[in-house]
């Protein structure tokens, strides 16, 4: 049925065309049609080369060490014997977890480290609770909490060496590491 | 006889000083037991007949045993030059009267075989000098190799038959190494022999013994974490224990295979006691803040240990099912790592005074504090000798962390390790 149906509709055309052809035999229309048809692809080109993905791609591209060398992730500090995160600390977790909400792949580990004005056990302890205030407020601020790991590691990785008030102040400190992407 | 009754006179009247006043400190430690030494004398070693004359082996252990018995603090040594005054020592007829004329009040006598196979056979021979009786002999071999171990043991036999608790024979682990490789190590407990246990590439902390002084638990960061596991030192056999969160200060039951240890695994840090064979662990705190440092008293039916729950780190003890929890600090804002004495009568702990960190023990009797340092870095990880008399802890007085012996009384400080860094020293409890 259908292959009758498309014979006699070609048949109609060619009856059709045969009378136009007859009243004007030029054919002007025909390349003003193509014209049109490779604007259309021209349009259509700048779309497909802006994808939404790029920034993540670039992430991706990276290796965990650039990521961590680049200072997405800032350092926060904390007060002697304390573990409470300080006022002037909060615009640091604060962009921390900007940069955590828009690279949602990213996971971390917060590492807990303390000054040497404490003892191996209580500064393992103290070590840990920093890092776990930080996480918390990450986790209060939108980040999904089971992207953050925390580890503490006393006073056994001081930043600097010194026996200062700016030294110590420098070693009270949670620090932010990309461990996925 | 008489000036041993006027100093127990002293001794009964004096008061024991109490903390933070460094006036009193010295009167607190020098009465302690009051027993006065030991006066004794050790003629020069002798060959035997047939025996190889080594003789830099008969002077190696000739010293080893003279300061052993002089570390003691239970034996007073007679000095080599008053041997010189009287007739010269003939082990085949000794002249006791002569060795009493100098206030020997034993004398011990050494009589030395080095075997072509490079063995030792020692025979020690102890005299009382003024009933001229022996009061025991043994003989006692080893390889040319432990000649220093022989002499420990020589030692060991002579506080035994004084009814003395050995400890010359006992071993101290340790941790070595930089910030970035931290590793734990054996030594003898005079540092001779040291010896690295672990190669980690990681920071290991915090070592202590098992009971039958043949596995150490320690935490090591080499799965990233503070994990605790227990290494068999004669096997190499490494375990994980407990990894979660922070694993440490772990401290073994002296009556069984339990431990105690600090951990954060279920979030909050918390002292748990485990059954090393089993495996079944009770929780034994739950408090919010930091609970951590559990020592074990030597009878294991209390735990001491080191909580936050005040606002301060304080010194606490509890019963090993966790329950009637006492506080035993008020004074001082910040302690830790307890470790009680294995007589029971002492705590030692660091507390922490304007940046200062000093080593104190409490006294459970008196409930009394006496200070062990002073002025001199900063002195961390108390740990105490086999038979309670002496410390081992790590001070960085000399630039770099070493381990350091100090007599229960603060007496004869001196160090034991020179080189790199030495830290968190633990002495073994018991020796066998």
């Amino acid at each position: 049925m259908k292959k009758t149906t498309a014979i006699l509709l070609v048949l109609y055309l060619v009856i059709f065309f045969n009378t136009c052809a007859k009243k004007k035999p030029k054919v002007e229309p025909t390349p003003a049609k193509q014209d049109t048809a490779v604007e259309k692809v021209d349009e259509k080109t700048p779309v497909v080369e802006k994808p939404v993905l790029t920034e993540e791609e670039l992430i991706q591209k990276k290796s965990m060490d650039e990521l961590n060398k680049e200072g997405n992730l800032q350092r926060v500090y904390f007060e002697f014997d304390k573990y409470f995160i300080k006022d002037d600390m909060k615009p640091v977790l604060q962009k921390n977890a900007d940069w955590l909400m828009k690279y949602k792949t990213i996971e971390i580990i917060i590492e807990g480290h303390c000054d040497e004005r404490g003892t191996e056990e209580y500064n393992i302890a103290l070590g840990e609770k920093r890092a776990e205030s930080a996480k918390s407020y990450l986790t209060s601020l939108g980040v999904a909490a089971n992207r953050i790991k925390i580890v503490s590691f006393g006073k056994s990785r001081p930043l600097v060496n010194g026996v200062d008030e700016a030294t110590w102040y420098q070693n009270r400190r949670s620090e932010f590491i990309i461990i996925k992407k | 006889m008489h000036k041993y009754l006027i100093l127990l006179l002293i001794i009964g009247i004096t008061a024991t000083g109490s903390w933070f006043l460094p006036a009193q400190q010295e009167i607190t430690v020098k009465i302690r037991e009051g027993m006065p030494m030991v006066p004794v004398a050790i003629p020069e070693f002798v060959f035997q007949s047939g025996s190889q004359m080594d003789e830099p082996t008969r002077a190696l252990l000739y010293e080893t045993l003279q300061r052993d018995l002089e570390f003691s603090r239970v034996f007073r040594l007679i000095p080599r030059e008053h041997h010189s005054y009287i007739s010269r020592f003939n082990p085949a007829s000794i002249n006791f009267k002569d060795w009493a004329s100098i206030q020997a009040g034993i004398l011990v006598v050494g009589k030395l075989e080095v075997t072509t196979e490079n063995r030792l056979i020692f025979q020690v021979q102890v005299f009382d000098v003024t009933n001229e009786k022996s009061i025991f002999s043994k003989n006692i071999g080893s390889k040319k190799e432990n000649a220093r171990l022989l002499a420990h043991s020589i030692a060991d036999e002579i506080m035994k038959q004084f009814g003395e608790k050995p400890l010359f024979t006992s071993k101290i682990v340790y941790v070595s190494g930089n910030q970035n490789n931290q590793e734990i190590s054996m030594m003898d407990y005079d540092g001779a022999r040291p010896i690295r246990l672990t190669f980690n590439e990681a920071v290991d902390l915090l070592p202590s013994w098992s009971r039958d002084n043949e596995r150490i638990l320690y935490t090591s960061y080499r799965r990233m974490a503070p994990d605790l596991f227990l290494f068999d030192i004669y096997s190499g056999k490494t375990s994980l224990i407990s990894s979660g969160g922070s694993n440490f200060a772990a401290d073994w039951s002296p009556a069984d295979d339990k431990i105690v240890y600090s951990s954060s695994k279920k979030g909050n840090h918390e002292i748990f006691l485990r059954n090393i064979l089993t495996g079944q662990e009770k929780q034994l705190t739950f408090n919010p803040a930091i609970d951590t440092s559990p020592t074990w008293s030597p009878n294991s039916r209390e735990i001491a240990f080191i909580s936050s729950r005040s606002g301060t780190p304080q010194l606490y003890i509890m019963d090993t099912d966790g329950a009637n929890v006492r506080r035993i600090t008020y004074e001082g804002s910040y302690h830790d790592s307890p470790t009680w004495s294995p007589d029971g009568s002492r705590i030692a702990f660091v507390s922490r005074i304007e940046n200062r960190f000093d080593i104190y023990v409490y006294q459970l009797s008196t409930n009394s504090y006496a200070k062990l340092t002073e002025n001199a870095g900063r002195n961390e990880n108390p740990t105490w000798s086999p038979d309670s008399r002496h410390l081992a802890f790590a001070s960085n007085r000399s630039g770099h962390y070493q381990i350091y012996l100090v007599d229960y009384d603060g007496q004869n400080v001196r160090p034991i390790t020179g080189a790199g860094d030495s830290r968190m020293p633990r002495w073994q409890k018991t020796l066998h």
